[in-house]
């Protein structure tokens, strides 16, 4: 497969009726509307793993937007991970079948068409646990900063001709 | 006492902590299990149109969202009082045949086949679907991730979304298939039932020709003595979309057999103060504790345990592998906990045959997709058999149909004292006084829960994506003296 560079895969990850698990889905929403008109694709997914790998293959590039917990993170901030980072923080793995690298390897193996670019856009939250349409009060104070960072960060990562002029 | 912790440290999703406590001769005394369970999904659903939850309750679990679609479904089609016509039952149950095509997949080949293919013990590095791949095989990777994203499409264009499913209406489903799209379904079964067989000829060749691990599975640390649940059509064979729940007993006797709406005559819950999970057991044995044999109230709903419960299969090469493994393991029932991988892909080939079946009826492509709805909305139960167990939705609502309550028993939560002794019997007959806990024994006692292929939290996505474990051995003060980890 031919990949173009506007072969682009923006992939919002995670629950979005489980609070703050939603951050990835939100997101993806919102990015879906401010780059309405380009060649952008905008997905949302609440799965992992080997589903995952099937979900991305013939892509030349995904940007996965997440939801992440670290020990002492603030909540509502915003990292940039590569693949390198991946063993020690990926948020999307399935417990079902096997982790990330795992399904990547796989697919390495078996000769899927991988992407050859994989970006992780990864929120600090406060709760996944419980069933709630709505963030916490501490996400949802930080969401505006959130979509800025966001933004900015994508408009950095896609390339040229995807760009919007305007920002937040 | 000494006290071991398997601890998970970060939960993002499903993770489980499995504590050890040692007695004074260093010895296992006693094993927990704990999970972190989500919360609030019942008072979520509160107040909604009841005829939404088949949608909403996709997003419980990324891992088995069509058994979440097709329980509430006829849950909702029993809160209004009607029965669906025979099209719209069997394109649902033809979904639901994929659906467990996918999913038994995955968990032979990623989770169970690298502790028997690579070995329980081998490094943790290899253990996993590479290391699978490495040993039999490329061609073998390429054809798991074919049938999996084959078993995905019949799902998507049945269900409405691979994930997601929008299919269930109350009264039957939104759209039917075409002629054209039954002949491609048709197709592809068969390629299912020729996986199913491949992989019960690499079951045959890496396991029980081995007889080390035929002896694992029959006399090592992983049989528990209970009873079998498991959903049976009208000729008491296995049925993962409708019929009744029947329960035998530890000698293989039916203890009972009951429709969804008496469910709660026959299953009852318990609270364990350490536990987040409730434990249900069988009412009318009632609550012994966490005990083994025939007095015991603890009962097992899991794929062994569904063909325990049951007098056969209802496709013919099904039946034949059912017959054969209750021949190998000296009839039924079966108590082998890892027999659970073998019963899984006789209903792996079952699930396929069952697809083929169901695609070459002539009703599947029927144009009476639903049947009216002649009563007032009130109270629904439904039942199916979800990969991991028997899956009960109940509502009850207002007049309008909005949800006033919904009580759901999930399938793991069904074997969850089950589990807690399966690791305790597991963590007995591996960790003695002098023998260090290696990643391999940690592994070997994990295997005792990988075998219900549990399913946590039902969530979705987690870091790092296997049950990251601490072990920490304490003098009986707690003072830490050693840690294994394995992240």
């Amino acid at each position: 497969m031919n990949k173009s560079d506007k072969n682009v895969l923006v992939l919002g990850v995670g629950n979005d009726i489980l609070t703050d698990d939603g951050i990835g889905p939100k997101l993806c929403d919102f990015l879906k509307n401010k780059y309405e008109g380009t060649e952008l694709i905008f997905e949302k997914l609440n799965v992992g793993g080997l589903e995952i790998l099937e979900f991305i293959q013939g892509y030349k590039t995904v940007i996965f937007i997440d939801a992440i917990k670290t020990s002492g993170g603030n909540i509502g901030d915003v990292y940039l991970f590569t693949p390198n980072d991946f063993k020690e923080t990926l948020h999307l793995s399935n417990l079902h079948d096997t982790n990330f690298i795992t399904a990547l390897e796989l697919g390495n193996t078996v000769g899927f068409d991988i992407p050859e670019n994989m970006f992780i856009l990864a929120v600090e939250i406060k709760e996944d646990m419980v069933f709630s349409e709505y963030f916490t009060e501490e996400l949802a104070s930080r969401y505006q900063d959130i979509k800025m960072k966001v933004l900015n960060i994508l408009n950095e990562l896609i390339p040229n001709e995807f760009l919007i002029a305007e920002k937040l | 006492m000494k006290r071991i912790t398997i601890d998970p440290i970060t939960r993002l999703e499903g993770h489980g902590k499995i504590e050890i406590f040692l007695n004074d001769e260093g010895d296992v005394d006693n094993v927990y299990f704990q999970v972190p369970e989500l919360r609030g999904f019942e008072k979520f659903c509160e107040g909604r149109p009841v005829e939404e939850l088949p949608q909403i309750v996709t997003k419980i679990c990324g891992v088995c969202p069509g058994c979440h679609h097709m329980a509430s479904g006829k849950a909702v089609d029993a809160v209004y009082g009607v029965e669906p016509p025979p099209t719209a039952k069997k394109l649902r149950e033809l979904f639901y045949m994929a659906h467990f095509v996918h999913s038994h997949i995955a968990h032979f080949y990623a989770l169970a086949a690298p502790d028997f293919v690579v070995g329980p013990t081998a490094a943790k590095a290899e253990r996993n679907i590479l290391g699978v791949i490495n040993k039999v095989g490329v061609n073998i990777g390429t054809e798991v991730i074919k049938q999996r994203r084959i078993a995905q499409e019949i799902q998507a264009l049945i269900g409405g979304h691979q994930t997601h499913v929008v299919m269930n209406i109350p009264g039957g489903v939104r759209k039917g298939l075409t002629e054209e799209q039954r002949a491609d379904i048709e197709k592809k079964a068969k390629g299912f039932i020729d996986f199913a067989k491949f992989s019960l000829n690499l079951f045959g060749d890496v396991v029980l020709e081995n007889k080390e691990y035929v002896d694992l599975i029959l006399n090592g640390p992983y049989s528990l003595k209970l009873h079998s649940m498991g959903l049976v059509d009208e000729n008491n064979k296995v049925n993962f979309y409708d019929g009744k729940v029947r329960v035998v007993d530890t000698e293989g006797e039916e203890h009972c057999k009951y429709s969804p709406n008496d469910y709660q005559d026959f299953v009852a819950e318990r609270v364990e103060p350490w536990s987040y999970l409730k434990f249900p057991y069988l009412k009318k044995i009632g609550w012994k504790g966490f005990v083994e044999g025939q007095d015991s109230g603890v009962y097992q709903a899991t794929p062994l345990s569904r063909l325990n419960a049951a007098d056969g299969m209802a496709t013919p090469f099904a039946q034949s592998e059912y017959e054969k493994m209750f021949g190998i393991l000296g009839g039924k029932p079966v108590h082998a906990t890892l027999a659970m991988h073998w019963a899984r892909l006789i209903e792996l080939l079952y699930s396929a045959e069952r697809s083929l079946e169901l695609a070459t009826d002539p009703d599947i492509i029927g144009k009476d997709l639903r049947s009216p709805l002649p009563n007032i909305p009130n109270e629904g139960i439904g039942i199916v058999e979800a990969q991991r167990g028997t899956l009960t939705h109940h509502y009850i609502t207002d007049d309008k149909g909005l949800v006033l309550k919904a009580n759901l028993i999930v399938g793991t939560t069904n074997n969850n004292a089950a589990i807690c002794m399966s690791l305790k019997k597991a963590a007995q007959g591996l960790i003695k006084k002098g023998v260090e806990v290696t990643d391999g024994i940690l592994n070997m006692i994990e295997m005792a829960f990988r075998a219900y292929d549990p399913c946590f939290s039902c969530a979705t996505h987690s870091l790092p994506g296997e049950m990251p474990m601490i072990v920490n051995i304490r003098e009986m003060d707690g003072t830490l003296i050693r840690t294994v980890k394995r992240k």
